[in-house]
């Protein structure tokens, strides 16, 4: 479990974002995923392949709705694309994105079917809240864990996800359920995040797309994100917890404190991004059904391709969401949208090994450097 | 029973890759491909009108399952071995891609276009000869049986046999605990870590499709997060063949009673929801890794890439 | 047996190397760290390839490919580090990779005879059924030379041998290494030892900065000598150090004592010590003795069972590492990799690692980078900290003396009352160990109490005013190290008390 954890802070600044060979490990992942994706097409159905693929690439940007759609299924990726990326600067794997979604999505829910008779400028807000401090307190869990008992957070986190979509379900089923359609109920419409004009931007002539506010509370949580880890002193010692915990308890940070607040802010993200998708105005409930919610794995390549850093998560989770819509035009061709899902764990298989061929590339420059120069 | 051996097989194939030094968090992933690969070959044979025996075709749909598993996972060898990627990540990887394969390829292959996969039921006997009539036992264990019962039984006992009394156990727990003084002594880190995943690769696919068999008529691409369950049998079961046995029969034991809850007469009139005995195997796993972590007997090396050069 | 020869002219790792071992010798094999002895054993093991050069066995040209074909050759070695699997027994640790097989399973029976044979042919006791987990680490090491034994190796290579063990059990080593001589083998020793050289070794070859110095008879030479051709000048080990009459206790430390949580044993055992203004105290012991708690416990990263550390007359035995920061406690660490250091940092981030939370380096929580890097810089400058890219270097990218001299220039800099140093001068060559002990004599003249922790007899008695050491734990002898002899305080350091010692 090292790369995810471990990789050495280069970007200083805005711009760090585009570093050559960062951008260069994303890239070789994702042109891999494309091109063995292009042949599952072609494999399964040769005839349609060449336009199916061609849908796949281009519906994203085809029209407004479209684009808007993206904004939409980017909003939660996002989300948890940041949360799996805080934990990593930090040295752990958030692999609970998804429970700490769901029961953030849950709380979010909860509050906008039941407390309805609150006014939209509290009840809004309210809801969110309850998401953030219940995927909070579902993250910082393992967090206490691994603090406390040394218990490993991948294990953890796994048995988190669980336990949180089974208790969800349980308590969706004695508080909002929809016994009709077996989902949540509908959140009072104004519980739902403002959509602050973007229905009129994104729109395919009357139909209006799902992008809402909350791309806008994303985009703001990821900046704020970056701020924190860059400039700030909570940042300096959560990150020099990540890289070498041994050596930050001897310089006197608080390292058992250190994981439990990463974990925990971790967690409040993912749990926010839960509540942005559930507060979206686009109708979504939670179904009542033994599964994971994917979201919160979509953070892991969302992650990933950004090599954690908060800025990037922002377009990796476009992308991500732009393939997404993609996919599910991709039906007008018969090819099912789960198309995506492969090309986007192949994405994730060969990200894993595109840092290490990030970190060769860079040894070998670094060497060459050293040698110019002379050791001292 | 139907619950607890899946859990066996996947969690004993799980050891040998963490005995070996690779995590496979990828066993749900290996699963699935196991038992889609497992039950699409079934409906085939069924659907052709080929006159075979039940415990025949079942016998080959397990070789296939395994050796399908086994390919999967070679993909996460050779990430995890020679890239000397994040295990976790390309286990991820295979997670995530295994359900979205199987109904990709479910719905290309189905006629009506879904996602799910029928068999029949040719598998089932009502009692074995001789044995089912032993009393209790004979009720336990050789009525209504599977075939698949039996063969996660021989799985253990090979595991158990293979992993300390033969030379390939001895080099495999070698290299999960000090793979550099395995290197130093001539034993292939590499090869040995290889083999530990294929094998954890055969066991869950095969793991995957005794899951379905038993319990179902279709395949829906899940296996209800039983790979993960396996992975807490296994920290549960100290990376141990028998209280692996254990801890398998105990988790399998909660789940079925969160399936027959509403059945179960006593347990119909408590009122506590199914959903908490769905919960229990994991809260049970996460207590237990409350108290036994701090002196865990994880191999040592899991989960760090071995790298010949480094000292 | 001719010998082996090995020649290649690297980029510096090793130039051009000459290396003949005769049968039934010992041959000391000389040399610094970073001298180029373990990259010729890497290259004499396959593990690398040379870019020149041939290894020969009995005159015949041999291809070393991999440990395999070493051990075909019948070279075996005992790493520094030991290679065995902690919870294997000893047989199963001897036999690995090498194992007997009948009818498809492990047969150990025959194994453990042959390995009991040995044992008692050479005099390496040791029980086959025990874990390794559960024995010395004499006996580890034993059972690392019974597997060189049980794989029939004829050339034995010792890698640093005795670094680990005490000085009995190097007498007892010794003895053995001239048994297996005796009996026909060849050993090879790789040390920086020169006192060892002289007890054992028939001849010895130095390396120095990755190249061939000489190779002589060691009846025929002396210390001195040796020593000269492995730092290439004159060395004078001898400190030089003003006289200061020590002024007030500055750390006193009563009854600490440190238990293990799975035994419960004490690891730390009721030390009690003073140290005070302007005096160099040394803390002396062989490795494993509980010299790591201690100073985990003094320092904070570890809590103290019992016991209490008055620093500078405050009671800080419950306070967080933090805060003995603050009262006054620098700490130069045992494994600057592990603790002094975050590799993945810049230098600059490694240089205000103590300090960036000081109101002067942050601004309600937000890091003020040019106070940061102003003060990197002039650490840099004071400290002659050389680096590639100055305050931006990723540490990772430098050489272990600038490494060390970041933190020393990082915590002597925090103008410190009670400076701990925990083997500063491991793993560095000659020119910085003299670095680090001037500037630790500097700190003494400007009456700062410094704590020496040390494997090295040399150092122990060379620039400290006073030597405890440390023995299972507890302190078995304080004395002055003008009227103690080396043989005295290995003595103390077996854990034999001061009066068995004088008698």
């Amino acid at each position: 479990m090292s790369e995810l954890k471990n990789k050495p802070a280069h970007n200083k600044g805005f711009w760090g974002l585009l570093d050559l060979s960062n951008a260069l490990s994303s890239f070789v992942a994702i042109a891999t995923g494309l091109v063995v994706g292009f042949f599952v097409l072609l494999i399964s159905n040769p005839a349609d392949a060449a336009v199916g693929f061609t849908t796949l690439l281009t519906s994203g940007v085809s029209d407004l709705k479209n684009m808007g759609q993206v904004l939409y299924f980017a909003t939660p990726i996002i989300m948890t694309g940041l949360a799996v990326a805080f934990a990593g600067k930090t040295g752990l794997f958030n692999i609970g994105a998804s429970g700490q979604f769901i029961v953030g999505a849950y709380c979010a829910i909860l509050v906008g079917v039941r407390c309805s008779f609150l006014p939209g400028i509290i009840l809004c807000p309210a809801a969110i809240l309850a998401a953030i401090i219940a995927g909070a307190l579902w993250g910082a869990l393992p967090g206490l864990l691994k603090a406390w008992r040394n218990v490993n957070e991948v294990i953890s986190c796994i048995m988190m996800n669980y336990i949180g979509m089974y208790l969800v379900n349980y308590l969706i089923i004695l508080t909002v359920y929809d016994q009709r359609r077996n989902i949540t109920r509908a959140v009072a419409t104004h519980a739902n995040i403002p959509t602050w004009g973007l229905e009129h931007i994104f729109k395919l002539g009357n139909s209006p797309s799902s992008a809402n506010g909350g791309i806008f509370i994303a985009i703001i949580a990821a900046a704020m994100m970056y701020i924190i880890l860059e400039k700030t002193v909570f940042g300096y010692e959560l990150k020099a917890c990540g890289f070498n915990k041994n050596a930050a308890e001897y310089a006197g940070i608080n390292s058992k404190r250190g994981i439990i607040m990463a974990m925990a802010v971790s967690g409040a993200l993912a749990g926010l991004g839960g509540a942005l998708l559930y507060l979206s105005g686009a109708g979504k409930g939670i179904d009542v059904v033994d599964t994971l919610a994917m979201e919160g794995f979509n953070g892991i390549p969302v992650a990933l391709l950004a090599l954690n850093n908060p800025l990037g998560v922002i377009f990796s989770g476009l992308f991500i969401a732009y393939l997404t819509v993609g996919g599910f035009r991709m039906q007008l061709y018969n090819y099912a949208p789960q198309a995506v899902d492969m090309i986007v764990a192949i994405i994730i298989y060969f990200s894993a090994a595109a840092l290490l061929i990030k970190g060769f590339i860079q040894k070998i420059g670094k060497n060459k450097k050293i040698r110019a120069k002379g050791d001292a | 029973m139907f619950f607890a051996i899946p859990l066996l097989i996947v969690a004993l194939g799980g050891m040998f890759s963490e005995r070996s030094g690779v995590v496979n968090i990828a066993l749900e992933g290996l699963m699935i491909f196991g038992a889609f690969t497992g039950v699409v070959f079934i409906g085939i044979i069924q659907k052709s009108g080929a006159h075979i025996d039940g415990q025949m075709l079942l016998l080959l749909a397990v070789l296939i399952a395994g050796a399908v598993g086994a390919l999967v996972s070679l993909a996460h060898a050779y990430s995890a071995i020679n890239m000397k990627a994040d295990q976790i990540i390309s286990g991820t990887a295979i997670n995530m891609l295994a359900p979205a394969f199987a109904i990709f390829v479910g719905r290309r292959i189905s006629e009506k276009g879904t996602q799910q996969v029928h068999f029949e039921d040719w598998f089932r006997f009502d009692s074995v000869p001789k044995l089912g009539d032993l009393p209790i036992i004979g009720d336990l264990f050789f009525k209504n049986a599977y075939l698949t019962t039996y063969l996660g039984f021989l799985i253990l006992f090979i595991s158990w046999i293979v992993l300390y009394k033969t030379r390939f156990g001895l080099r495999l727990r070698s290299c999960g605990e000090h793979p550099q003084a395995a290197d130093s002594v001539g034993i292939n880190v590499y090869k040995m870590r290889y083999a530990g995943v294929i094998i954890s690769g055969i066991l869950a696919g095969i793991g995957g499709l005794v899951f379905v068999i038993p319990t179902s008529r279709e395949f829906n691409a899940t296996v209800s997060g039983y790979g993960f369950l396996a992975l807490a049998v296994l920290i549960f079961g100290q990376w141990k063949p028998l209280r692996i046995l254990f801890t398998a029969f105990f988790f399998g034991l909660l789940k079925a009673v969160a399936a027959s809850s509403s059945g179960l007469p006593v347990l119909k009139d408590i009122p506590i929801s199914s959903y908490f005995y769905k919960m229990m195997p994991y809260v049970i796993t996460l207590i237990v890794l409350t108290f036994t972590s701090k002196n865990s007997q994880a191999p040592k090396a899991e989960g760090i890439p071995y790298d010949k050069g480094g000292r | 047996m001719l010998g082996v020869t090995k020649k290649f002219p690297g980029i510096t790792a090793n130039d051009n190397i000459t290396l003949q071992l005769k049968k039934g010798e010992i041959h000391a094999l000389l040399g610094e760290n970073g001298a180029g002895k373990s990259t010729l054993m890497s290259v004499l093991f396959g593990l690398y390839q040379p870019e020149s050069g041939i290894i020969k066995k009995n005159g015949q040209i041999v291809k070393v490919n991999g440990p395999n074909d070493a051990t075909k050759l019948g070279i075996g070695m005992v790493h520094q580090h030991f290679k065995l699997v902690h919870n294997f027994t000893v047989l199963e640790n001897i036999v690995l990779g090498c194992e007997t097989i009948k009818n498809g399973f492990l047969s150990m029976g025959a194994a453990r005879k042959k390995v009991l044979d040995f044992s008692q042919e050479y005099g390496l006791e040791v029980d086959p059924q025990a874990l390794i987990s559960d024995i010395t680490v004499g006996m580890q090491q034993r059972t690392e030379i019974l597997k060189m034994l049980y794989r029939e190796n004829e050339i034995l290579i010792f890698d640093e041998p005795t670094a680990v063990l005490t000085p009995q059990e190097i007498t007892d080593l010794m003895v053995i290494m001239k048994n297996l001589t005796n009996q026909g083998k060849s050993i090879l020793f790789i040390t920086h030892k020169l006192n060892e050289i002289q007890a054992v070794a028939d001849r010895c070859t130095v390396l120095r900065k990755g190249k061939y110095i000489d190779t002589v008879v060691v009846a025929q030479t002396d210390k001195e000598k040796l020593s000269e051709m492995m730092v290439g000048r004159k060395v004078t080990l001898e400190v030089k150090k003003p006289l200061i009459e020590p002024g007030k206790v500055i750390v006193d430390v009563n009854g600490l004592t440190v238990k293990n949580r799975l035994s419960g044993k004490n690891i730390v055992n009721n030390v009690s010590f003073k140290v005070r203004e302007g005096e160099i105290v040394c803390i002396a012991g062989i490795d494993g003795n509980g010299q790591s708690e201690l100073v985990y416990a003094l320092t904070g990263l570890m809590k103290a069972d019992n016991g209490c550390i008055i620093l500078d007359g405050q009671d800080i035995s419950h306070t967080t590492v933090r805060a003995r920061g603050l009262a006054g406690m620098a700490h130069i660490p045992e494994d600057r990799h592990k603790h002094g250091l975050v590799l993945d940092y810049n230098l600059a981030y490694n240089l205000a690692l103590q300090r960036y939370y000081e109101p002067h380096f942050q601004n309600k929580g937000f890091l003020r980078y040019g106070e940061i890097y102003a003060y990197a810089d002039g650490l840099i400058e004071k400290y002659d900290i050389r680096s590639g890219q100055g305050t931006k270097t990723p540490v990772r990218s430098m050489s272990g003396g600038n490494q060390q001299k970041a933190i020393i220039a990082r915590e002597i800099d925090r103008a410190p009352k009670l400076l701990i140093a925990v083997q500063p001068t491991r793993g560095l060559d000659v020119g910085a160990i003299e670095y680090i002990h001037e500037r630790l004599i500097e700190e003494r003249s400007k009456g700062k109490g410094i704590l020496l922790l040390s494997l090295e007899l040399e150092e122990a008695l060379g620039i400290s005013d006073r030597t405890l050491v440390i023995f299972e734990g507890q302190i078995v002898a304080d004395v002055d190290p003008q009227d103690v002899t080396y043989q005295e305080l290995g003595l103390y350091m077996a854990g034999s008390g001061r009066k068995e010692a004088m008698a």
